[in-house]
């Protein structure tokens, strides 16, 4: 276990509720805090009666709630300006102003899957999404659902798993981490075939094209007059 | 780029992505394996899945040994005991070694066990109200 997670732990039992709301807070932020870890230890204190596990819950759901909220601000208030200023057309720069409005436009469609599943599947990502959807404008009011609904998974996955395995709650956070690595990547490997897939089907289309236009100049020239 | 040199691009990239979800899945399984390790060691109140997020209560409750005599073996003679000290938090407290506490812990559980063969897997509050001294010298009381 490490240094950081001793400590977390220790302020946990140490000063209770206002302590897991303020790590669950700067975690939500975007900072690189065990949360899930907390939440197990959380759990497992729960079922000795040392916390509450409902309010383990609504503490989890409304801190990580405001970071979420706050990361998304930072976002839109900066994140857009930065996105805006690749877009201008001009200067060569890292991404084309048309990549930007397409991620743009894909966010717009796929978004809500994107704060969802990062709240509890791909926690590692929820800071980055955060900031990502402040950075594309994405409706705040379509955000919150979305990020509540995830954060109640990511609340109550992780403080029930320590309410029921206890002692073994670190195993059951490598399990957590393992897959939550494994899902990304099953994710990526799909979308990536998929990419490769069409980009096979349009290659062969090119050449259907290329072939045609080729037969229709040889028939065109007409057969050599004996 | 033309569309050849995009497709090997993406061929290259599937095939990392395949390899480091072949390594994840393997992970994943290992972790499932050691949980159900840990969780047999966990069952048999094993004194091995001590850890030093665990406080006195906890390790009291789940290893079946009465919390004063856990304090009494870590030379903790308070008249409040720290409760919600882990034994991280009392090894810093105290100003001793974690793995310290942690073996001497560990000590003190296998030698009540040996003093108590058959009263060790007794509920913790019957073990406890047994064998503390506070709670007989308040049933002579009584």
């Amino acid at each position: 276990m490490s240094t950081l997670l001793q400590i977390l732990i220790t302020s946990l039992q140490a000063y209770g509720y206002p302590v897991l709301w303020l790590i669950v807070f700067v975690a939500s932020v975007g900072a690189p805090l065990p949360t899930s870890l907390v939440l197990l230890a959380a759990g497992a204190f729960a079922a000795l009666g040392d916390f509450d596990i409902a309010l383990l819950i609504v503490i989890t759901v409304t801190a990580s709630a405001c970071g979420d909220s706050l990361g998304y601000c930072i976002g839109r208030r900066w994140g857009s300006k930065v996105l805006n200023w690749l877009e201008r057309p001009g200067r060569r720069r890292l991404m084309s102003p048309a990549n930007i409005a397409r991620s743009r436009l894909s966010f717009n469609r796929h978004g809500a899957w994107a704060i969802f599943l990062s709240r509890f599947l791909f926690s590692a990502l929820g800071g980055v999404i955060n900031l990502i959807a402040g950075s594309e404008l994405y409706p705040y009011r379509r955000f919150l659902p979305f990020d509540i609904a995830g954060q109640v998974l990511g609340a109550v996955i992780p403080l029930s798993l320590g309410y029921v395995f206890g002692v073994s709650w670190e195993a059951v956070g490598d399990i957590l981490g393992a897959f939550s690595a494994f899902a990304f990547m099953f994710l990526l490997v799909i979308v990536l075939t998929v990419i490769l897939v069409r980009s096979i089907q349009r290659s062969k289309q090119e050449m259907l094209i290329r072939n045609r236009v080729t037969d229709a100049a040889t028939s065109a020239s007409g057969p050599l007059p004996l | 780029m033309s569309l050849r040199v995009k497709l090997i691009l993406i061929g290259i990239l599937l095939l990392l992505a395949l390899a480091t979800t072949a390594i994840a899945a393997n992970a994943t399984y290992q972790a499932v394996q050691r949980f159900q390790q840990q969780k047999a060691l966990a069952a048999a109140a094993d004194v091995r899945t001590i850890h030093p997020w665990m406080t006195i209560p906890y390790i009291a409750h789940y290893y079946h040994v009465p919390e004063a005599y856990l304090y009494r073996s870590l030379h903790i003679y308070d008249t409040r005991p720290p409760r919600h000290a882990t034994l991280h938090a009392l090894a810093i407290r105290f100003n001793r070694p974690v793995d310290e506490l942690v073996h001497q812990v560990q000590t003190a559980i296998l030698n009540y066990r040996k003093q108590h063969p058959t009263k060790f897997r007794y509920p913790p509050r019957i073990a406890a109200q047994d064998t503390d001294p506070a709670h007989t010298s308040g049933r002579m009381w009584l």
